[in-house]
Parts: C-alpha cells; structure tokens; sequence
C-alpha cells in the first residue's frame, strides 16, 4: 500500500486516507524523501484530517519525518489532526513540539508560504 | 379491631395531639432555624397529624394523593427529613399508647400492635424514597449546571479564542475542559486559544500538567495556545515548583493576552 504524493508548484500535498500501519508508514517515509529530492520541494503538507488513529511507533516516524525533510530543505506541516488523534498523542505524552501542525490544509499551506517567505 | 382503631383514632384524638405535639416540641429549633416561622411550623404540625388520621382511616395510601402532595410540600419548604421520620415514629408511638391504655387484652394487642405496624412502615419507606428522588433530582440538576458553566469556549475576535477558567481544576475537570477546548478550536477554526487562569485559586503540579497538556493538543491541531491571568503569586509557585511552561507564551493579563493574539494572527484593531 503506497499513499500518493501530490506535486504542487513548489509544495508536495499529501492526504493520507488508510489505516497507517507500520510497514505503510516506513514506506511513505522512503517515498517522500526520494520525492523532495526529486523535486527539490520547499514545502510538505501531510493532511491527516481522515486518519482516527495514530500510534507512538507512527507518531515517531511522523516526527522523523519531519526532521529529515528539513534536513534535505524541506519544511513539513502536518494538517487537520483531530480532536481524538491530539487527545490520544498526549495521553501517550507525546507531545510532538517540533512539528509545525496547522488546522487544515487552507491553513497549512497559508503558513507555510509565509515561513517559507521570510 | 380496623373499627378499634378508627374509633380510638377520631374518638381520642384531642388526647393524640396533645401526645404527638409534646413530642414533636422538641423538633420544632431544628425546622425553624430553617426559615420557618413557628406559625407555620404549628400549622404544618396540624396538617400532618390530620392526614395521619385520615389515613388511618381510610387505609390505603394509593386511593389518596394528599399524603404524597404534604410530602412533597415539606420537601420543598427544605424541612429537614427528620421531621416526616420522626413524625411517623412518633405518631405510630402516640396510637400504641392511646390503644394500650384501652383495656385489651395481651393477643389483640399484639394484633393492633401488628396492624398499626403494617400501617406506618410503607409510609416510611415511602417518605424516604420520595425524599431521596428529590436530592437525586435537584443533585444531578445542579451537577449539569456546573458542567455546562466548567468550560466555555467563547470566540472573541475573528480566529481568537477564549477559554476562562474559574474554580479548581481536577482530573475529570481538566478531560473536560481539553474535549471543550479542542471543539471549540475546530468549530471556531481559531489560530489563537487564550486560556484565562484568573479565576483558578492554586495551580499545583497537577494542574499545571493539566493545563500544559491541554496547550500541547491544541498545538496538534495547529493552533496556538496563550496562557493568561498568571498573577503574581501565582508565577512564585510555578516557578518554586519548577514547572516549566516556557513552550508556549504566557501574559499576565487577557488584554495582553488578545494583543499579543492579534500580532500573531496579523490583525489589527483600529479606533475611529
């Protein structure tokens, strides 16, 4: 199962609507790297809005990812977490404070134009 | 022996009310330190003891609705229940007396004894149940008025969001206000959340932890939390406790709470 990465001028938007399970998540993980290389993407957007369920294991390679993309020059906001998903993270305290997370997409890509702006 | 007792009832009971009044005298401090004039004391006191007889008579609690309708009446007066208890005690003591003073013999009197009992104990539990309905009523009323009053989320200014906290916050208090926070973030599709501690008399480790949590899910939503009202005593103790809330910004007050929101959401307010 491979979740497809969408290529937007500069930005790379993903909608992750499957049940993430580990082998999915590390699969995403090697995709989207190849693909900022590829592209040379600024910005990632991972909307998570239909996603009712995440892990510690799956927290973490979100928060993996978001580091190696910024390493290879790409700056990640996750989108759309909802209320449930937040509550679960923090119950598992999880708080993932280094990760940029906005409300939804509109919002995501709005912030991400203005970091990657300035 | 029911025609004993209806007669001994309607006959003597001058003598009854004398009985009954002496020993509910000492009830009277109790029910009128509750706002209860002793006039309307003395008058509740009648009313009882007149439905009492009457229903020794008729006998039967379900035909009549007016024992139910007093019990009710006390209640809301907030008499104490002691008053409906002690007063079916007394009364069912008071009728013994009267009977036994009568000449009978031992086996009948072990019979009205019997009878009498039948009488008075389905009114007890009757007057317990009915009380005990309404505290439950008037406990689980209150109970959601104070859940609905626990955690407002009001939307102040166009994706600003105000959260004020009044009152201590528990465990089951702070899984609340979190559900109410993260709603209101996603229904008001705020940017900024100001959480208002103003009104929380002492912030403890523990609610702290609370407030911290809640301020790390609203991030995972990707809004941003402002901790404001942190008034001066209340910076010592967090500090002392070395609780650690520099991951998110904090203002003294909710003015410069909604100021600094402002800035971050690119707004402006203009005077005219």
């Amino acid at each position: 199962m491979r979740i497809p990465i969408l290529k937007m001028h500069e930005y790379l938007l993903i909608s992750i609507q499957v049940e993430l399970d580990d082998q999915t998540a590390l699969q995403f993980q090697e995709d989207l790297l190849k693909r900022i290389h590829d592209t040379g993407a600024k910005g990632v957007v991972i909307d998570l809005t239909s996603v009712d369920m995440i892990d510690s294991f799956i927290a973490k390679v979100l928060g993996d990812v978001v580091r190696m993309s910024k390493l290879m020059g790409a700056q990640v906001m996750l989108t759309g977490i909802q209320p449930a998903v937040a509550i679960t993270l923090i119950d598992l305290g999880i708080s993932m404070r280094e990760v940029p997370t906005a409300l939804d997409l509109e919002q995501g890509l709005d912030k991400l134009r203005l970091e990657l702006e300035e | 022996m029911r025609n004993m007792i209806n007669d001994i009832s309607s006959n003597k009971r001058d003598v009854i009310a004398q009985k009954w009044k002496n020993e509910l005298s000492t009830l009277k401090n109790l029910c009128i330190s509750s706002k209860i004039t002793p006039d309307m004391f003395e008058q509740l006191n009648e009313e009882f003891l007149d439905m009492m007889i009457r229903y020794i008579n008729q006998n039967d609690i379900e035909k009549d609705q007016t024992l139910h309708r007093f019990f009710d009446k006390v209640l809301q007066l907030n008499m104490p229940l002691k008053f409906l208890t002690q007063g079916l005690q007394t009364f069912r003591r008071v009728i013994l007396d009267v009977l036994l003073q009568e000449d009978v013999k031992k086996e009948k009197a072990i019979d009205i004894y019997q009878h009498v009992d039948r009488l008075i104990d389905p009114l007890l539990n009757e007057v317990v149940e009915e009380s005990s309905l309404f505290w439950e009523k008037t406990v689980s009323a209150q109970k959601t008025a104070l859940m609905e009053l626990s955690a407002p989320v009001i939307p102040v200014l166009e994706n600003i969001t105000v959260m004020p906290l009044i009152g201590t916050i528990d465990t089951e208090r702070a899984k609340l206000i979190m559900e109410n926070l993260l709603d209101g973030v996603i229904k008001n599709r705020s940017l900024v959340v100001l959480i208002d501690i103003t009104g929380v008399p002492v912030v403890d480790t523990m609610v702290a932890h609370h407030i911290i949590q809640a301020a790390d899910a609203v991030r995972l939503l990707g809004a941003t939390c402002i901790l404001v009202g942190i008034r001066p005593e209340i910076a010592q103790t967090i500090i002392s406790l070395g609780i650690d809330l520099s991951y998110f910004p904090t203002k003294s007050t909710l003015l410069k709470g909604i100021e600094h929101a402002l800035e971050i959401t690119n707004q402006q307010l203009l005077k005219k």
